[in-house]
């Protein structure tokens, strides 16, 4: 264990939760809560594993005299050559300049700069906290439309350019794509239904401040927009989602219309999608929204923070519901800010019709 | 010992209709997720054989109804396929990442094939 983790196990309200309670859900929830517990505990033992023999293999070249993990990034890209075999051939590690393709500076910069946002302002090392290295395959398969952490590593596609760019092209898609290792590491929020829209919702919010401090754009400046530039000039839309205003990033003959709804009158129930994870996420995500623009300045220092500390405080249950995580963080920000900014995120919750107070 | 094979069972004298949706990925997109209908005898001829091959390859009838993944985590996509030619039809859904070269090669196709119907005419 860190001292950084060791540390603010003793802060008031944050600990680790173990995987028990996923495996009890694994054991007595539901079919569908069990199949959701087996797959988050199978990527949570995937991340644990790696970390590790990572830990294993390095302890040496990351530990200091006193036991201390360094915070110095370490990032490795690789080249999957357009097939679907992990990691591929190994073309930038860290420290390395810029090489000519396009894609694996994007991943290296990204990789970077998200690691830099969670170091930098809440003190944390890497997605683990304990200095996981970052590692990322790009040219994944052939015209592959995605991108994906899986409990290891980031994995970008090509897009089709028909519809879709290369998917390292968005700062705030890596990031939110990292930050699910981050929810992975510290929430275990199943996979499904509102648990699971939190999930998405909770990388959509990180992913977006990343950007945010990486541009030193005010809550007022920023765009909150995740996924700009993925698509191609084909496709009627700006970007994947919109927390600003939810149902309005795109609409386009092949894609449909973005589903998102803002508040709870438009919550969609639904068996896709893992019960409409990227769909009812534009809830919280507007939430975050109204909560870091009613909160002023730039919005990592006062709602990312209230975010952050409710992604790990012990009181979140992996099946959190969206009043459950709204309560969380309307008593982190009395206490870790006060009366007013307790007002100002219950009110956010109230405009999209959640009663967190 | 894998699954058995059906050499045959796919040819080309019969009619082979595939539905095909993607579920999940970065976002949730309508379009995507609504299916979409491959009628293979619609296809130029090297098309046709080429996907019936593609599925005979892939033993798709001898398939669980939910093909196993490995380790996709959030946002990996979900495939459901449908194929019914004429004698049987079965009813699948695979999640990424997929280990199966076979069945691997065979969403590839039906992404492409999906892709250019739901173009608008």
């Amino acid at each position: 264990m860190s001292l950084i983790r060791a540390r603010r196990q003793h802060l008031p309200g944050c600990c680790i939760l173990p995987p028990d309670m996923l495996r009890r859900i694994a054991l007595h929830g539901s079919r569908n809560q069990r199949e959701a517990a087996l797959d988050t505990l199978a990527v949570d033992q995937t991340l644990r594993l790696g970390r590790a023999t990572y830990q294993l293999l390095e302890s040496g070249a990351r530990h200091g005299l006193l036991g201390v993990p360094t915070t110095a990034k370490q990032r490795t890209i690789y080249d999957a050559q357009g097939h679907e075999t992990l990691p591929g051939r190994m073309v930038r590690a860290e420290g390395a300049g810029g090489v000519a393709d396009v894609e694996v500076n994007e991943a290296y910069d990204g990789l970077g700069a998200t690691f830099d946002f969670y170091a930098e302002v809440y003190d944390r090392n890497s997605i683990d906290d304990e200095g996981l290295r970052l590692d990322a395959s790009v040219h994944y398969g052939r015209r592959y439309d995605n991108a994906f952490w899986n409990g290891r590593q980031m994995v970008f596609g090509d897009g089709d350019g028909d519809l879709f760019n290369r998917f390292t092209v968005s700062l705030d898609v890596i990031a939110h794509e990292l930050t699910h290792g981050v929810t992975g590491d510290e929430a275990h929020l199943v996979y499904l239904d509102q648990a699971g829209a939190l999930n998405e919702s909770i990388s959509d919010v990180f992913g977006s401040l990343v950007k945010q401090y990486a541009r030193r754009q005010s809550a007022g400046e920023a765009d909150w927009l995740i996924g700009e530039g993925l698509f191609t000039a084909s496709v009627h839309g700006v970007a994947l989602r919109s927390m600003k205003a939810p149902g309005t990033a795109f609409d386009d003959p092949v894609l449909g219309r973005d589903p998102q709804p803002a508040t709870m009158a438009g919550y969609v129930h639904t068996s896709s999608d893992s019960g409409g994870v990227h769909t009812n996420s534009g809830i919280p995500n507007h939430a975050f929204y109204l909560a870091a623009t009613g909160l002023g300045g730039f919005a990592w220092e006062k709602a990312g923070r209230i975010w952050y500390e409710t992604l790990r405080d012990k009181r979140l249950k992996p099946t959190a519901t969206f009043r459950q995580f709204a309560r969380c963080t309307v008593q982190n920000a009395a206490h870790f800010f006060g009366p007013a900014e307790r007002q100002t995120v219950s009110a956010a919750w109230a405009e999209v019709g959640i009663r967190a107070a | 010992m894998g699954r058995g094979r059906h050499p045959g069972r796919v040819g080309r004298g019969t009619a082979l209709r595939i539905d095909f949706s993607i579920d999940g990925g970065l976002a949730a997109f309508p379009g995507l997720a609504r299916p979409v209908s491959i009628h293979c005898d619609a296809l130029p001829a090297h098309e046709n054989a080429r996907l019936r091959d593609l599925v005979r390859r892939a033993d798709f009838f001898a398939l669980p109804p939910q093909e196993p993944s490995r380790g996709g985590g959030p946002d990996a996509r979900a495939y459901t396929i449908a194929i019914d030619d004429g004698s049987q039809c079965r009813t699948v859904t695979v999640r990424e990442p997929i280990a199966d070269p076979a069945l691997r090669d065979l969403v590839a196709e039906l992404r492409d094939k999906a892709m250019a119907e739901r173009r608008p005419k």
